[in-house]
């Protein structure tokens, strides 16, 4: 190529670079860049308070973290929440869904409410719903009047409670959200379908098994996809309600909580970092393993 | 034409017709024993945070004897509430700014202009929102502890002035723009900034709302960034961090103070939301699946 029709060139795809350059500066600086150095870090112990005092320990950090209980408990720990959050939080939208359907249009407001949750900060619906639920609060205090509860419950200090709990908490905030995406998916579904299920005289549990939940699926994908990526990285929540390690049997320990407490609390950024890239294996291999089971679905 | 009550004989279909709207009411009733769910926790918060203080402790449930706003006069007092609404602001609306700058001139370089490793770009682009967040929390931290913006709102601004899922769905939009209109106007002499401005970005308004509103209310919820960043300067601190301020591990302590600062947080909030309500469900929902 001579050097006029190289200039040609550039000068010809030059808008296309310019318009995207700023993702690659950004990406190369706190994508790329952040991603090398945090598998760098993972050979070293590293502070701030000392920084010259970094100290090459080789696979040290990734033995420790596969040998760290309190990391497969925080494991665990987020396992136990998701499970009951994703069938709650399911069960319910699937369900409101299914009836503001059935009343179509008159079904406008009360999507509009069931929103509000969705669109209020963590911090908040964490403050007002942990109050609600707290032995003081209104919930504990009905029950306890109707007879179904026979002495308060102090969640918080509960080895198996506080995960639930924080569950159904969150369950409120999220499933306004699930509901409009379901309900989107269900106007879509072609009605002939449905009368042609009736003419071979299927009653409504084999419509909702063999038409309904078939022709969600993209949603349903999506909503289990999306689960997996934020729910574990779970933070706030644990964070706002017990100390840094989860609480006294370490019951709301979360991996990122975990992460944040090695950081800032043991300033072990090392280790810390090792930590971020276990977590974000898991992650992976478990959106990798929802494809394919997805996969399997469909074929 | 055979109607269907003359299929089924008119008394069937009466028949019919009140199981359907039978159903239609228990419908309404769950719905609104729902809504009631969803109302009660908002009713509760309001209502307290106009309660004297011993009140909200003793009589919970119970609407205020006297309604009193104790409770915000502390916030009021304790912190400096302007400067946190403030901080958030600056936070959020100069992140939405750049993003729906940044991400619409990337987007409308993958969706309408030709070069070389154009599509190449997109995939690994696509792939990077693979990636969990979680994984660049440590290294990030320590990259801004270095440059010596933590304690700064640009260690919070500008990671997050672009984001690829805002470019996915505005890509996504602005290939349906035909392609006739922008030659078009090349042709009128527009250069590729003329083109951007005068008409994709006008022709964009849906999708450009749909990105602001997922953008501001995520910088305005955003809790854990300005925890890492912004903790130890209470002047840098935004609402989020505010409201934090007040939650200490003794029940009851800080009550009044708590409910009237979850209150003036989220009514706001919730009045931008009744006014968009439609945008901000097509933003929260319709979009992600398109």
């Amino acid at each position: 190529m001579t050097k006029s029709s190289l200039w040609k060139a550039i000068n010809k795809y030059k808008w296309g670079y310019l318009f995207i350059s700023p993702w690659i500066l950004l990406f190369g600086a706190f994508g790329l860049y952040p991603l090398l150095l945090s598998f760098y870090l993972t050979f070293f112990t590293y502070n701030f308070i000392e920084p010259q005092a970094q100290r090459f320990v080789g696979l040290g950090n990734w033995i420790h973290g596969f040998l760290d209980p309190l990391f497969w408990r925080s494991v665990f720990n987020i396992c136990y929440n998701q499970a009951i959050f994703i069938g709650l939080t399911f069960c319910i939208s699937l369900g409101v869904a299914l009836l503001l359907k059935q009343v179509g249009a008159g079904g406008r407001l009360y999507r509009t409410v069931y929103f509000v949750p969705t669109v209020c900060s963590v911090v908040v619906v964490m403050t007002v719903g942990g109050y609600l639920s707290s032995p003081e609060g209104p919930i504990q205090a009905y029950l306890l009047n109707l007879g179904l509860l026979k002495e308060p419950i102090h969640w918080k200090f509960d080895k198996w409670l506080s995960m639930p709990v924080l569950a159904v908490i969150n369950s409120w905030k999220w499933f306004g959200i699930q509901t409009v995406i379901f309900l989107a998916g269900l106007i879509s579904i072609d009605p002939t379908l449905y009368e042609a299920a009736a003419i071979d005289g299927a009653n409504a549990w084999d419509k909702f098994w063999h038409i309904t939940i078939p022709q969600l699926n993209p949603q349903i994908v999506f909503i289990l996809v999306m689960n997996g990526i934020y729910g574990l990285q779970m933070f706030t929540e644990v964070y706002m309600n017990f100390d840094l390690y989860g609480g006294i049997y370490h019951q709301a320990l979360t991996p990122v909580l975990y992460l944040y407490a090695v950081a800032f609390d043991q300033s072990n950024m090392g280790y810390a970092s090792t930590l971020g890239l276990m977590l974000a294996g898991l992650i992976f291999i478990l959106t990798m393993l929802q494809f394919r089971f997805i996969q399997r679905e469909i074929d | 034409m055979v109607t269907r009550s003359q299929v089924y004989g008119g008394r069937f279909y009466r028949a019919l017709k009140i199981r359907k709207n039978l159903s239609r009411w228990i419908a309404y009733f769950i719905l609104t024993l729902g809504g009631g769910v969803v109302v009660y926790p908002f009713f509760y918060m309001v209502m307290n945070s106009f309660k004297p203080g011993p009140e909200i402790l003793h009589a919970p449930m119970k609407l205020p004897s006297r309604w009193v706003v104790t409770g915000y006069i502390a916030v009021w007092r304790e912190l400096q509430v302007p400067l946190l609404f403030r901080n958030s602001l600056i936070l959020a609306v100069s992140i939405t700014l750049l993003n729906l700058f940044f991400d619409s001139l990337a987007a409308y370089a993958l969706s309408k202009l030709r070069f070389p490793g154009r599509d190449t770009l997109f995939n690994l682009m696509l792939a990077t929102l693979m990636i969990p967040g979680v994984l660049f929390l440590i290294p990030t931290y320590v990259i801004m502890y270095r440059l010596g913006w933590v304690g700064h709102f640009r260690s919070l601004i500008i990671p997050a002035s672009i984001s690829v899922y805002n470019i996915f769905l505005m890509k996504q939009f602005m290939q349906r723009i035909p392609d006739e209109l922008i030659d078009a106007a090349r042709i009128d002499g527009c250069g590729e900034l003329g083109v951007y401005f005068r008409i994709v970005l006008p022709l964009s308004r849906p999708v450009l709302t749909t990105v602001a509103i997922l953008t501001f209310m995520g910088s305005w919820n955003d809790f854990f960034g300005p925890l890492l960043y912004l903790m130890e300067d209470p002047s840098k601190w935004t609402v989020q961090l505010g409201l934090q301020y007040f939650n200490t591990s003794i029940p009851g302590e800080n009550a009044e103070q708590i409910w009237a600062a979850t209150t003036a947080i989220t009514v706001p909030l919730v009045l931008l939301y009744f006014l968009l309500q439609d945008q901000f469900m097509k933003a929260f929902a319709g979009m992600r699946l398109k």
